[in-house]
């Protein structure tokens, strides 16, 4: 038999009609979704303008650069360079000086001051050569300290050729002038330019204090055979690498950080999804008996499919395109929270705009439009398998729910296993891990139906007994409906879980690093030369001062401490070096390893028997315990140090070596020093001794000089900054639960009005039912608060012991408030009740004639 | 026996919205029904029937017009006042059955003076008369979704009865039964009434039950027109007699 063309149109029509005369559920739908796609892509677009505007500028520095020569702590060599250009003959490199700094012209933000050779940049830098005469680097070899910025910058900021300006790096002020002006018409290359300072090189190297050393040479070659020359003379402990390569490098310091956003940034969404399912449910069975007429009439279990997928995708559609524009509304905020975390924890970054990339609204809509439909996959299926004319029963879904408690149960188990093995496999990515947290996440909420029915059931005497008829109406209500009470106590639970996990594992984090604070910064005051970045030391101080400070009266010990960056060959990157002259926390650090228990740990450091190495470089390069030793990249070539122990640090997720000074000093030649920690007297005034170590430096170098307490609060306030986004993200999670709350209610009680009419109409009075409903609501929100409670625990497990460990490399010691859970139940408690008001509402204002006629 | 008027209607009207029409559905109705009488309220569907019986129970308010049931003014009264007055002066038989899904057998009868705070093992115990009385003694722990549609409206019969109510409303109960089913039915809710001396109000479209009531009115173009008092009962000499036929559904 032929098949006859069938037309979807009419259906569409009931669709539209129903949306228009439910309008609020639908409202709640797109809401849902609109708040996770939100949450999504205004993470991304925060994460991700910061990273287009390091890499915009990157590029921009590195102009037509294909190479890059590197050194260690100190740079590059000068002599280097002459020797690349004299004895090679190697036209095409140019030697840059490069630093952070400030302007308080410009206002707080941090700038990014280029040192450039003006003779050798003609084949680098196109901007920096504009051939109109309207810039020429020919002011940087006459006018002292002459700076140049582009046009758009100087404008924002209002300077113009001529205005002097000081420049601030490591606490000193540097005068400086516009000299020029860079004009582009590149619109990219003028978003690079932004934050971008240029001056001489020779003036870059007085600025950043390295005379004689270079930040690296940019170099231009066709091929490897042009490089060939080059790497025959490369000196120990330079390196030459793409011009990519650098930036690269950088960026992927915080890759994890931006992928444990996005993780709870998709949290919303998965929320958002339990919502989609309990509203899209609720419509096919309210029309169960419109279904069963048009199956009756000739509609195919495919045509009612493809309408509620239809609808769902409409939805989902207008859902997403919300929060798409609400995520780009967000982002804007977002961004600041983001590149603040980004440039106190891993580099410096401005950005002047959000970017908003059409991949990231697309990769919203998809995601978006695509958690609606899959959300309301098994209640399309449902709707397909309606039988003409009977129509999908209320009861037979239910049946159909409780059918199915047994495979929930053993789907739960599955997905932990599931769920905990990817947790448990060693060296796989975070995102498999992420897999891992969510399939253990969605294993709980499945095990809430079962949980639900058990605990119900068992409730109804006991309510009414001591309740009477509500007691024993409310409970019985909720198992009745399992179908969809327990998706809205799933969803709910779900959102509140979270709120348990991310609050333990924040509050054990704080915790830890507040005693590892206490154990390890004992000294009485720390100086240090101010910085862009909370919490990198940028700069030396001066000789005069370290000196100063040592001989300061009141002053017994002065530890200094040397920050710089070297080469770890074997890690293939970069790893911060401290070279310290004594421990500054007096024997009182925790290690987690230590050779012969630690026994003379700090004088051997101290005698340059080896270093000692942090923990999240032990786990961040999944070295061993003990550890082997581990080689460094000295000016005079690779070498390998014993590692004597390994301290906890939660100042850096890079990782971090400590060698003692001498030693560094003796194979880096190199004398400066980045901060002093200094013990005093017990008699002496911590506080007034800093105001006049600040007082006396004040006019050579503008020093922060912390007392111990000072700096204890200012890391506690770095903290909290850090997981001020975290925090964000936990609230909009909560509002998409609640919502989802919201809306399963609205669906059960409209469901009920007929019931409730009844029970009106037998003499309830409204009180009574205002009663009923909040107990039922109160009830459904008590549960997913006390499921939330071991649910959240384990979720803290796993952020705590796997996730942290495996994004950051630190050990946290989880720590469990009371209050947390108590606090978590009283917001699923409230969040429930809050959810049955207006239902209530609704329910109070139902005309009982028109509950009871209806059939 | 000199009767007394248990139910008095006066100039009693009510009308609805209906999109931009107005339809009025009770137009200046005045009754008196009488305590202990089985009253037929006969009309097609739409005439005002049900509407009627909300209006005296209180679930409708009127537009217009004075009920006064047992000396209450029901139409002077709150909202929740009418709440309780509906709970405890009572008993409501809908052609649905409306039992709460969620309860028991014996709890669905139980429920409106579980609502009124009644000690719950004396009123089960009175429940469970009546639950024997209507043959279901046995199936007090089962939920309505497991009994027929005649054993729930023996049931729905039971709750109307349970708190011991003044009066009877009954809307269509044997509507959605069939014939034989019907009938017994019909003839249980005649026999617990008469036996209890309550009032019974029936609204129905189905003249067969008007040969065994006591008043038959007709709701007809919002008016309420006396039927006078049926042939049989001239015959038998006496009212209100249980329909003969019918087991009990």
């Amino acid at each position: 038999m032929a098949t006859a063309p069938t037309r979807t149109l009419p259906l569409f029509r009931t669709g539209w009609r129903r949306l228009r005369r439910r309008p609020l559920q639908y409202v709640l739908f797109v809401l849902g979704v609109a708040l996770g796609v939100a949450m999504m892509v205004s993470i991304d677009l925060a994460s991700g303008s910061a990273r287009r505007a390091f890499q915009l500028s990157t590029d921009t520095i590195a102009g037509k650069t294909t190479h890059r020569l590197l050194g260690g702590a100190t740079g590059v060599s000068q002599a280097f360079y002459v020797q690349l250009r004299r004895e090679l003959g190697y036209e095409r490199a140019a030697p840059i000086v490069e630093g952070i700094v400030t302007a308080p012209a410009v206002g707080e933000q941090a700038l990014r001051l280029v040192g450039v050779d003006p003779f050798a940049e003609p084949p680098f830098r196109d901007y920096l050569n504009a051939d109109d005469g309207a810039l020429s680097l020919a002011p940087f070899l006459t006018e002292p300290n002459a700076v140049i910025l582009s046009a758009e910058m100087a404008e924002r900021v209002g300077l113009a050729p001529g205005d002097d300006l000081a420049l601030i790096f490591a606490g000193e002020r540097i005068p400086a002038r516009v000299v020029g002006l860079i004009q582009t018409e590149d619109e990219i290359t003028r978003r690079g330019l932004d934050n971008l300072l240029f001056t001489d090189i020779g003036h870059a190297q007085a600025i950043f204090r390295q005379p004689g050393t270079l930040s690296y040479i940019d170099l231009i070659a066709d091929d490897e055979a042009d490089l060939a020359p080059i790497r025959a003379i490369l000196p120990a402990g330079v390196r030459l690498e793409t011009a990519e390569a650098r930036g690269n490098a950088v960026q992927q310091m915080a890759n994890a950080f931006e992928l444990n956003l996005t993780a709870m940034s998709l949290l919303a969404l998965v929320v958002g999804m339990f919502l989609i399912y309990n509203t899209v449910t609720f419509s096919v069975v309210q029309r169960r008996s419109l279904f069963g007429v048009l199956r009756a009439l000739g509609v195919t279990a495919r045509q009612l499919g493809l309408l509620i997928l239809a609808e769902a995708a409409f939805l989902g559609a207008i859902g997403a395109s919300l929060g798409v524009g609400l995520g780009v509304v967000l982002g804007q905020g977002m961004v600041r929270l983001v590149t603040q975390t980004i440039n106190d924890l891993y580099f410096v970054v401005n950005v002047q705009q959000v970017t908003v990339p059409a991949a990231t609204l697309i990769r919203g809509l998809v995601i978006g439009i695509g958690a609606a439909v899959v959300a309301s996959l098994p209640p399309a299926l449902e709707a397909a398998r309606t039988a003409p004319a009977s129509g999908l029963r209320r009861s037979t879904l239910e049946s159909k729910a409780r059918r199915l408690l047994p495979w929930l149960i053993v789907a739960w188990l599955g997905l932990s296993a599931f769920g905990a093995l990817l947790l448990w496999l060693p060296g796989v990515s975070l995102l498999i891990t992420f897999t891992g947290l969510f399939a253990v996440l969605i294993a709980f909420a499945l095990l809430t139906p079962p949980i639900t029915l058990w605990l119900m059931e068992r409730l109804a005497p006991v309510g009414g007994r001591f309740l009477g008829p509500l007691g024993r109406l409310a409970p019985r209500d909720i198992s009745r409906s399992l179908s969809r009470t327990s998706v809205a106590i799933a969803a709910l639970m779900t959102a509140v879980s979270v709120i348990i996990g991310v609050s333990i594992m924040i509050g054990s984090f704080r915790g830890t690093v507040e005693t590892w604070l206490a154990a390890t910064l004992r000294a009485d005051l720390y100086i240090s030369p101010p910085a862009a970045s909370a919490t990198r030391v940028e700069g030396t101080i001066r000789d005069d001062i370290v000196a100063e400070v040592a001989a300061w009266p009141g002053v017994t010990e002065a530890v200094t401490a040397r920050n710089v960056s070297v080469l770890a060959p074997a890690f293939g990157r970069e790893v911060d070096l401290l070279a310290v002259s004594g421990d500054i926390a007096r024997d009182n650090r925790p290690y987690l390893w230590a050779e012969d228990d630690g026994r003379r740990l700090w004088s051997r450091l101290l005698a340059g028997e080896g270093v000692i190495i942090s923990e999240p470089l032990l786990n961040r390069e999944g070295l061993d315990l003990p550890p082997a030793p581990i080689t460094l990249m000295t000016p005079d070539g690779p070498r390998a140090f014993p590692v004597l122990a390994v301290f906890y640090d939660y100042a850096s997720d890079q990782g971090t070596i400590w060698m003692g000074s001498e030693r560094y000093r003796a194979l880096w030649n190199d004398e400066a020093i980045s901060t002093i920690a200094a013990f005093v007297t017990p008699d002496t005034d911590v506080d007034e001794t800093a105001r006049a170590m600040q007082a006396a430096f004040a006019g050579r170098q503008e020093l922060s000089v912390s007392s111990n307490r000072g700096l204890r609060n200012a890391s506690l306030d770095l903290f909290d900054r850090t997981f001020a986004v975290t925090a964000a993200l936990q609230l909009l999670a909560t509002v998409v639960a609640f919502i989802g709350v919201l809306s399963a209610l609205l669906s059960l009680q409209l469901e009920r009005e007929r019931e409730l009419g009844v029970l009106r109409a037998t003499g309830m009075t409204l009180s009574q039912l205002w009663r009923l409903t909040l107990l039922e609501t109160g009830l459904m929100g008590a549960l997913a608060g006390l499921l939330a409670m071991p649910t959240g625990y384990v979720l803290a497990w796993i952020l705590i012991y796997v996730i942290n460990v495996r994004s950051f490399g630190w050990t946290l010691q989880m720590r469990l408030e009371p209050g947390t859970f108590a606090q978590a139940f009283l917001v699923a408690l409230a969040a429930a009740l809050l959810a049955g008001i207006y239902p209530s509402l609704r329910l109070g204002r139902t005309v009982i004639a028109t509950a009871i006629r209806q059939e | 026996m000199s009767k007394q008027p248990i139910v008095t209607l006066r100039n009693l009207s009510k009308a609805f919205q209906e999109g931009r029409q107005r339809r009025l559905v009770l137009s200046g109705v005045t009754a008196t029904f009488q305590a202990g009488e089985f009253i037929v309220l006969l009309g097609r569907s739409g005439s005002g029937k049900s509407t009627l019986l909300n209006l005296i129970s209180g679930i409708e308010v009127p537009d217009a017009g004075e009920i006064v049931v047992d000396g209450v003014n029901v139409t002077r009264l709150r909202d929740q006042e009418r709440t309780l007055f509906r709970r405890d002066r009572t008993g409501f038989v809908f052609q649905f059955f409306n039992l709460i899904p969620t309860l028991t057998v014996l709890e669905n009868i139980t429920l409106p003076q579980e609502l009124a705070g009644r000690d719950r093992r004396r009123v089960e115990e009175g429940a469970m008369a009546l639950l024997a009385e209507v043959g279901l003694a046995d199936r007090r722990d089962a939920f309505p979704d497991r009994l027929s549609g005649g054993e729930q409206q023996r049931v729905a019969i039971a709750r109307a009865l349970a708190h011991d109510p003044l009066l009877v409303l009954a809307d269509e109960p044997t509507g959605n039964l069939d014939e034989e089913t019907g009938a017994a039915v019909l003839q249980l809710l005649l026999k617990m009434t008469r036996r209890a001396g309550k009032t019974l109000l029936m609204a129905t479209h189905s003249p067969e039950v008007v040969p065994y009531a006591d008043a038959v009115f007709h709701i007809q173009d919002g008016l309420l027109v006396p039927d006078g008092v049926p042939a049989i009962h001239a015959a038998n000499g006496q009212a209100g007699q249980p329909i003969p036929s019918g087991q009990p559904a």
